[in-house]
């Protein structure tokens, strides 16, 4: 770390991790829902619809939180500068953290917009978008004042504007409720398969180039490639949405035919981070953050890579659409691209924060080892679950609880699964809360 | 490759993707008029959006297939278990779902709120989505027939049971709804000829019937169902 405005992104982190940990905890919780039957008397106080509307809004809140404390972390380092306003940086993090909180006990007592993803009452909303504005603008004058763009610079901030401008989206009331979904999925997939995709390119580049010193210009050209294809199969692949709302048919072509292709810039992005760590050029210091990054691409490219490819098609979304199957996807996909994202950023972050120049790696490594272990079998458990339902419900029509028979067994080994993430999770906040320098090994 | 032809790769990505993708948006628009019968859009139906909405009923259930996934679909609904079946279930959940492994949450909603979401979820119901839900799908209903009736040689009286909807309320061996009481052993209390006239009817055997008149059922259909449940003992 060599600028002073760095040290807000701590925080951001901090609260990211302790909002992570909630998020789980309340995946447990639907997990017991699907295992076990409830009494109507918690169903009436606590229900599942509550509990996933926390467990979800966590989640998004918890990544941008992280995304947010990266961009504060590496702005400065990129152009030289001290950040335009800590103060805002510091009144946006109060602004965003207590927002969450005021949603999630709002929530609890039926204070909802009502759309999944996005329950986040209206007038809330309004305080995010400040929050957004005001992070914008602060990342954006750092970066003009500098005046020494680089193509992550750009990267990051037109990542970061796109995402701003899509959450527009999901604010007003529709009436129609097929344009509701419409520009639902603006928000959900064109955050999640655009936006996102180009914050993630930006920071692995900017971290690559740190600890690989593989040449700037290399990194550079190959994100620049990445973020096309990104932009290009993912906004029309927007279409692989559309098949059943009630939009025309075409949609089935033009989705089916650009998601399909939305596999080929994650795939570069795997090649490509694994080329530079093998042609590293600087000597490791922490190869943790090596497995991290390695991790990251490889989960990222199976989670959303081949698991949504597998779906993609509308031949087989006709069977699978809103099934577990997309549970399954959705899972290691966020975990994939952007928890491990996160992690990564943690893991990169924090310990130059605190002036640790080699960290003890011992409990991050159980950490991760557990967590994606846990994860990938977690898609394994709900996708056999999606694939019984798919067939159950959808090709034989035996209806809805009756397929949900034959899948408990599956949620219930979900539970056991979801309980060592858990564990996993547990290790890995207080590992970061706790960092300790690496005995020098002599 | 140079980092200039990177550059170009990336703008023409970009601007291409949405140029074609603000046309289609557009052209959507335009067709979802007539796809989502928007004339029949009434204002009872937007009561019943924002019904759907005040309630989070969309993060248990799916609705187009998005959502939560832990309770039955919403499109097609009003086809499944028509506006009296919704009635009652939205009313009092919790005899409707009393013996159910799956509970629905008793949020009290008044009685024009539910009017309003039936006139949502019917509204709904009519938008022409490419027949999605599969299992609700009338074309898929006269491809199993098909199917049923090759292997009907069995029991042409299950494959009714398991076709008319029979399974969303009543179980067997543990498998299926649980509106209605388990008919494992219904053929111990009941003869072939009574079992008939309560499925045509229910209410005129028994004033306070919940379960619904089962009018769609042909004579024949009546008779092997009824012959089937009868040898349930
Ligand atoms: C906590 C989750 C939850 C919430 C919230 C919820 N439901 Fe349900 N609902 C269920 C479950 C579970 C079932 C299926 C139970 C069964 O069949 O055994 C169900 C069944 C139904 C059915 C019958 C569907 C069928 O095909 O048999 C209707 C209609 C329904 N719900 C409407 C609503 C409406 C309207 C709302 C909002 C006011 C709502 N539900 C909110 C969990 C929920
Ligand atoms: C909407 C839910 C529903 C559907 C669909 C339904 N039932 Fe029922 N059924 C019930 C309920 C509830 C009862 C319990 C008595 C009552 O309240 O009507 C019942 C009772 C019965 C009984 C009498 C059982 C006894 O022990 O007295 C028979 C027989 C029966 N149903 C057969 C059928 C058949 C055959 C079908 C399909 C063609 C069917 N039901 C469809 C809800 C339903
Ligand atoms: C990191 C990137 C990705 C993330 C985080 C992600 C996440 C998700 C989530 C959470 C959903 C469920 C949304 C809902 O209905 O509530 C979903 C749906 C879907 N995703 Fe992805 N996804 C990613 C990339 C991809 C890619 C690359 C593809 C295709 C190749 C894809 C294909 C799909 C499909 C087809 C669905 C719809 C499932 C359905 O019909 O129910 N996704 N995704
Ligand atoms: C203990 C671990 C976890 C368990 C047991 C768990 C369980 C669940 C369950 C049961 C649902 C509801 C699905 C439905 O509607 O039927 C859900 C939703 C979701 N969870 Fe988790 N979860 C866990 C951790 C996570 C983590 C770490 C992430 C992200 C990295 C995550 C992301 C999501 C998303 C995106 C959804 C919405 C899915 C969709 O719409 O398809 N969960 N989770
Ligand atoms: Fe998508």
């Amino acid at each position: 770390m060599t600028y002073q405005s760095q040290r807000i992104s701590h925080w951001y982190f901090k609260a990211a991790l302790l909002l992570f940990a909630l998020q789980v905890v309340l995946g447990l919780w639907l997990a017991i829902n699907y295992s076990y039957t409830l009494p109507q008397s918690i169903v009436n106080v606590f229900s599942f619809a509550t509990a996933r509307a926390i467990h979800t809004n966590l989640l998004v809140l918890w990544m941008l939180l992280g995304f947010m404390g990266g961009t504060y972390y590496i702005v400065p380092e990129e152009t030289q500068s001290e950040i335009y306003s800590p103060a805002i940086a510091w009144f946006q993090l109060i602004a965003l953290v207590v927002t969450g909180v005021v949603a999630i006990v709002g929530f609890v007592f039926g204070w909802t917009q009502g759309r999944p993803l996005l329950e986040i009452p209206r007038p809330l909303d309004a305080v995010v978008v400040i929050g957004a504005l005001l992070f914008l603008f602060n990342v954006g004058m750092t970066m003009f004042k500098a005046n020494r763009w680089t193509v992550v610079q750009g990267t990051l901030l037109g990542g970061l504007l796109f995402l701003a401008l899509l959450y527009l989206f999901g604010i007003p009331f529709y009436k129609n409720v097929v344009i509701d979904w419409y520009y639902w999925w603006w928000v959900i997939h064109l955050w999640v398969e655009g936006a996102w995709e180009l914050v993630t390119g930006a920071i692995l580049a900017f971290i690559l180039i740190k600890t690989t010193g593989v040449d700037r210009h290399v990194v550079e050209k190959w994100l620049y490639v990445e973020i096309g294809l990104f932009l290009f199969t993912g906004i029309v692949g927007t279409g692989h949405h559309y098949y059943w709302i009630g939009a025309p048919k075409y949609w089935l072509w033009f989705g089916g035919i650009f998601s399909a292709l939305e596999p080929l810039p994650i795939l570069l992005m795997m090649i490509d981070t694994i080329m530079h760590v093998k042609k590293r050029k600087l000597e490791i210091k922490n190869p943790f953050t090596f497995t991290l990054a390695v991790g990251c691409a490889v989960l990222h490219m199976i989670g959303a890579g081949v698991l949504g490819l597998l779906h993609t098609l509308p031949q087989i979304n006709y069977y699978t659409h809103g099934s577990q199957v997309t549970v399954a996807h959705g899972h290691l996909a966020f975990y994939g691209a952007y928890a491990l994202l996160n992690f990564l950023v943690f893991y990169y972050a924090m310990p130059k924060l605190k002036g640790i120049e080699v960290y003890n790696d011992t409990k991050g490594k159980i950490a991760f080892w557990t967590m994606s272990s846990a994860m990938s079998l977690m898609a394994v458990t709900f996708g056999i679950a999606g694939v019984v339902q798919s067939y159950v419900e959808r090709m034989l029509g035996m209806g809805y609880m009756t397929a949900q028979h034959y899948m408990r067994l599956w949620f219930e080994v979900t539970l056991v699964l979801g309980i060592f993430f858990f564990i996993g999770m547990l290790f890995m906040v207080y590992d970061l809360f706790t960092l300790k320098p690496a005995k020098v090994k002599k | 490759m140079t980092k200039k032809v990177a550059l170009w790769i990336f703008l023409v990505g970009t601007i291409s993707s949405s140029a074609l993708f603000l046309w289609l948006t557009w052209d959507t628009h335009r067709q979802v008029e007539f796809l989502a019968n928007v004339d029949k859009l009434s204002d009872d139906v937007v009561a019943g959006k924002r019904v759907f909405e005040k309630y989070n009923c969309n993060d248990c259930h799916t609705i187009l297939g998005f959502g939560a996934y832990y309770a039955p679909d919403m499109t097609k609904v009003v086809k499944r278990i028509g506006v009296d079946g919704i009635r009652y279930r939205v009313k009092s959940p919790e005899k409707a779902f009393a013996n159910s492994s799956r509970k629905m949450p008793q949020q009290n909603l008044t009685d024009d709120e539910i009017e309003k979401l039936i006139a949502f979820f019917t509204w709904v119901g009519e938008i022409d989505n490419n027949d999605w839900p599969p299992q609700d799908s009338a074309k898929r209903l006269t491809r199993s027939e098909e199917v049923m009736v090759a292997s009907a040689g069995l029991s042409p009286g299950a494959a009714v049971y398991q076709r008319r909807g029979c399974m969303n309320c009543h179980s067997l061996q543990g498998k299926g709804g649980s509106v209605g009481p388990a008919l494992d052993k219904v053929g111990k209390r009941l003869k072939q000829a009574e079992i008939r006239r309560y499925i045509r009817d229910p209410k005129a055997v028994n004033a306070k019937a919940i379960m619904p008149a089962q009018k769609d059922l042909s004579n024949k259909e009546l008779d092997e169902v009824a012959r089937f449940l009868a040898n349930l003992k």
